[in-house]
């Protein structure tokens, strides 16, 4: 049986905002040669701001300067993003600060919201003092 | 991407904001500082236009929500015309939509604001 193509690629950004940029010119230039959806390319693109920028409002001081990596994992109609980061434990999937105020949406709350809803699988994972958020999203081509 | 903000005075009570490129987490506060400059409490109607607007995340949420809370507050009207459909899906997802006065172009809000304007001169 063949196995399925995968590949894998990897980018470091720093605690600021300013790196989400970065961030996004990495997936783009991932993802462009996959013959991925106009409508998918664009769910993930709201999906890293989101989780980029949660990583770095809950970053403590002792952190910021510490990199958060980001792994990109192809499969054949799936891709996983990976985030890592040294900052304190945190896991956005259990954040009951975060939850959104369905009745008033300025209070914030939607950035998780948006994850869950735009990705098919999140797993958070506490390993080495490290914060290891995964999502994956499902596709046709 | 950047993003760039118009705001015209429509008639001496009501401000269009237009939106264009990424209202994201390195671009909200110009539109929040923009609105804080230009929207005082005399102003009865904001216009949020978003038909060039291409990316939106929850911090851009937040200020377009803020905005809106601000003008229930003062007893005004916030609209939103123009949504893109990538827009309109994050407003979907959130399931923001409903309450709010969003038209899916200019001639439909004319319509409305033509309306409203018509019960004001009958005294409705």
């Amino acid at each position: 049986m063949n196995k399925p193509e995968t590949s894998k690629t990897c980018i470091a950004l720093k605690h600021k905002a300013a790196d989400c940029r970065k961030l996004h010119d990495f997936l783009s230039k991932n993802i462009q040669t996959k013959n991925m959806p106009t409508e998918i390319q664009h769910d993930l693109r709201l999906v890293i701001e989101e989780i980029f920028s949660n990583i770095v409002n809950h970053a403590d001081i002792a952190s910021q300067d510490n990199e958060i990596k980001v792994e990109l994992k192809h499969g054949t109609r799936s891709i996983s993003i990976t985030f890592t980061d040294t900052g304190k434990a945190f896991n956005p999937l259990c954040d009951h600060e975060n939850c959104m105020h369905e009745n008033d949406h300025s209070e914030g709350g939607m950035g998780v919201h948006l994850i869950k809803s735009l990705t098919d699988h999140q797993e958070y994972k506490r390993i080495r003092q490290q914060n290891v958020f995964t999502v994956t999203k499902h596709y046709n081509q | 991407m950047s993003l760039e903000i118009t705001v015209t005075t429509e008639n001496s009570n009501s401000k269009r904001v237009s939106i264009a490129g990424s209202l994201d987490s390195n671009t909200a506060q110009e539109l929040q500082h923009s609105v804080d400059a230009e929207i005082g409490d005399t102003i009865a109607t904001v216009i949020f236009d978003l038909k060039e607007l291409d990316f939106l995340s929850s911090a851009g949420l937040r200020v377009i929500f803020k905005t809106r809370k601000m003008m229930d507050n003062n007893g005004g009207r916030f609209l939103l015309v123009n949504l893109q459909p990538q827009i309109k899906k994050v407003f979907e997802i959130i399931k923001a939509l409903d309450g709010m006065n969003v038209f899916k172009n200019q001639e439909e809000m004319d319509n409305y604001l033509a309306a409203m304007q018509n019960k004001v001169i009958d005294g409705e």
